[in-house]
């Protein structure tokens, strides 16, 4: 563990802090990750169906395992092809 | 007096080491005290030493000899009702006698021997100690991290980078950093902008460890600093400009060898640590005090390779020109920074040149050609004029004013040529300049300095923020204080 | 989700109570806040129905987390 002096002028949190997030979805693509949990498809299904409903465009992506982190291409296609990502389902 | 039990509240401390010959000198009076008075021995480096002293204490931890404040062994101390009440070093007999109270003391001794400095008080030990006593006066948050962060990766996630890695500033490199100053680490510099934050001497110290200075590079790195904020460089509106520049750092005087900087071959390029490294730490404090960063409130078009970092010091030695620091007004030899808002390089070639006057000419030439040939005024320039050519200014007895004075002469542009539409180029001014002569640099707008390597007739031009001078960014010179 | 937030892509997970510790855990390990909606577990022996409900009952808190103004 290690202690380090902030470099800033300490005003943000010593968290990370969040990315800022925009104002609105209008315009935006928002990923679905389905991290291969069971059943949580049917959750993050009709998640997509509100958000395509208000005409937001959605893209659906898939971990192969839930038991691994998604490989780096996944990673990689996500960061180029979204604006937004929601992930689920964890338990 | 002392916290803690284990020190003696009534007689004698002696504090030594092994590795000092003055220590063993005096080995057999510290014998000879157990014997008579009694004694505390505390040894800095090897537990078994003095042999003389059975009852010898060990203070390899060094926390005793840091809360006695121990500079130089041997020092004897004399206490009383846990005051102390006298104090020697080194061996000196008639000083050990007053603070012992004791007479005849090593009678085979020399009359005095000067002691050596203490293990404490080494660089390395010294921040560690005051770590462990709670001493060290930093006033930054402490950012405890994760125990599986990547030290390296969590500075770049948490926005301090400049998209290198840093150097993680611990308490201890911070401390180590604050070495090479005597400046109070919360006395402030300046506002940083553009958050228009207190730029204190301990966060530039921060920043300047996370940049990979060295200590001794301090205090440069505070000079610069001193110089961006102050108000006529108009910091602020250097990095919120969408033009290319950056601050410039250029080195003069002593500091610039004590510190081993680079003004010769490559001076402007990649290797030589305290020029990498001082341009760096300016950067990153603007960055993270001040809290400008690109694409929000630095709003450069496309930024320049020289905003990692632009420092490099000018060649003094051998040259027939005064420095940039003395022609800004500083006695020779002080050590100086100044800044300039500048970006890139422009070559200029001349390999043919072998009078002033036509060196002076294609100087100019090359010059006509900053921001475009088409606008005039343009930006303040700083020339960077390599060895080889100076020499050709220097064999002809030009002064670098003659040279200068030549130079605003021949950046003269007939207002026709600088007309828009003329040359078949719409960049340009108004059909009023017609008739007119019109100067491509303000005066004072030329800033000259000597660098580079002995072979290769090959100066450059370092072009300026459009706004330059009063409406914009004026150069700024700073002395470097330690 | 600390991947995605560090290529610039703002992310919300969504998880069951059973998570929660484990999210709180592995946030402090890591230095980061990442958001995180949860949902009554257990999610297994739910039906489809009772599946969709929740995403309803859930889904402003969800698109909450992604937009200015909740971080």
């Amino acid at each position: 563990m290690s202690l380090l002096l902030d470099p800033t002028a300490e005003r943000s949190p010593t968290v990370r802090p969040r990315l800022p997030r925009p104002e609105k979805l209008d315009g935006l693509t928002v990923g679905i990750l389905d991290i291969s949990k069971p059943r949580g498809d049917v959750f993050l299904d009709r998640i997509d169906e509100r958000l395509s409903e208000r005409g937001i465009t959605v893209k659906r992506y898939m971990k192969p395992t839930m038991a691994r982190p998604a490989p780096l291409p996944l990673r990689q296609q996500i960061g180029t092809e979204v604006n937004l990502v929601i992930e689920g389902l964890a338990d | 007096m002392y916290r803690g039990t284990d020190l003696p509240s009534d007689g004698l401390i002696a504090v030594v080491k092994r590795d000092c010959p003055t220590c063993v000198l005096t080995a057999p009076v510290l014998g000879d005290f157990v014997q008579r008075t009694g004694l505390a021995v505390y040894t800095q480096d090897d537990p078994d030493f003095p042999e003389t002293v059975p009852g010898r204490i060990d203070d390899t931890m060094l926390d005793v000899s840091h809360r006695l404040r121990i500079e130089i062994v041997p020092t004897l101390i004399r206490m009383r009702g846990g005051q102390e009440m006298d104090r020697t070093y080194g061996w000196d007999r008639a000083e050990w006698e007053r603070v012992s109270g004791l007479t005849a003391i090593g009678p085979d001794l020399p009359m005095s021997r000067p002691g050596c400095g203490a293990k404490n008080i080494e660089p390395g030990i010294i921040e560690k100690l005051k770590i462990r006593h709670g001493e060290t006066g930093l006033a930054s948050r402490r950012i405890e991290l994760g125990g599986g962060e990547d030290e390296i990766e969590a500075m770049f996630d948490r926005g301090w980078s400049d998209g290198l890695p840093l150097v993680p500033p611990t308490e201890e490199r911070v401390l180590r950093m604050l070495s090479g100053t005597a400046r109070d680490p919360q006395e402030v510099i300046g506002l940083c902008p553009p958050d228009l934050v207190p730029a204190t001497v301990e966060k530039i110290a921060i920043n300047a460890v996370m940049a990979g200075c060295k200590p001794e590079y301090l205090p440069v790195v505070l000079a610069a600093v001193e110089a961006v904020l102050d108000e006529p460089f108009a910091m602020h509106g250097v990095l919120a400009t969408t033009m290319y520049v950056g601050p410039v750092v250029v080195v003069n005087g002593a500091v610039r060898r004590q510190i081993g900087m680079n003004a010769k071959g490559n001076a402007l390029g990649q290797g030589n640590r305290a020029n990498a490294t001082i341009g760096r730490a300016l950067q990153l404090v603007i960055r993270n005090i001040g809290g400008g960063r690109p694409q929000e409130v630095d709003r450069a078009t496309l930024g320049n390779p020289g905003k990692y970092t632009y420092c490099f010091a000018e060649d003094e030695e051998g040259s027939s020109w005064e420095p940039l620091s003395v022609e800004r007004g500083l006695p020779q030899g002080k050590s100086a920074v100044t800044v300039f808002a500048g970006y890139g390089l422009q070559g200029v070639v001349d390999q043919k040149s072998r009078d002033p006057e036509s060196l002076s000419r294609s100087f100019a030439t090359s010059l006509m050609a900053v921001q475009n040939v088409k606008l005039a005024p343009a930006c303040d320039v700083m020339i960077v004029v390599c060895p080889e050519h100076e020499r050709t200014f220097r064999t002809a007895g030009w002064s670098k004013q003659r040279f200068l004075t030549r130079l605003h002469e021949l950046c003269e542009i007939s207002g026709e040529e600088l007309i828009s539409g003329a040359k078949g180029i719409a960049e340009g001014g108004p059909d009023t300049l017609a008739g007119k002569m019109v100067k491509k640099f303000r005066p004072g707008g030329i800033l000259i300095v000597r660098a580079g390597g002995g072979a290769g007739m090959f100066s450059g031009i370092i072009g300026g923020w459009a706004a330059s001078g009063a409406r914009g960014s004026s150069p700024v010179t700073k002395e470097v204080k330690t | 989700m600390a991947d995605l937030e560090s290529r610039g892509i703002p992310s919300v997970g969504v998880a069951t109570t059973e998570f929660i510790d484990a999210a709180a855990v592995q946030a402090k390990s890591l230095g980061i806040d990442p958001a995180y909606v949860f949902i009554p577990h257990p999610v297994q022996d739910r039906t489809d129905d009772e599946l969709r409900a929740l995403a309803d009952v859930h889904f402003d808190s969800i698109i909450a987390l992604l937009l200015k103004g909740n971080q």
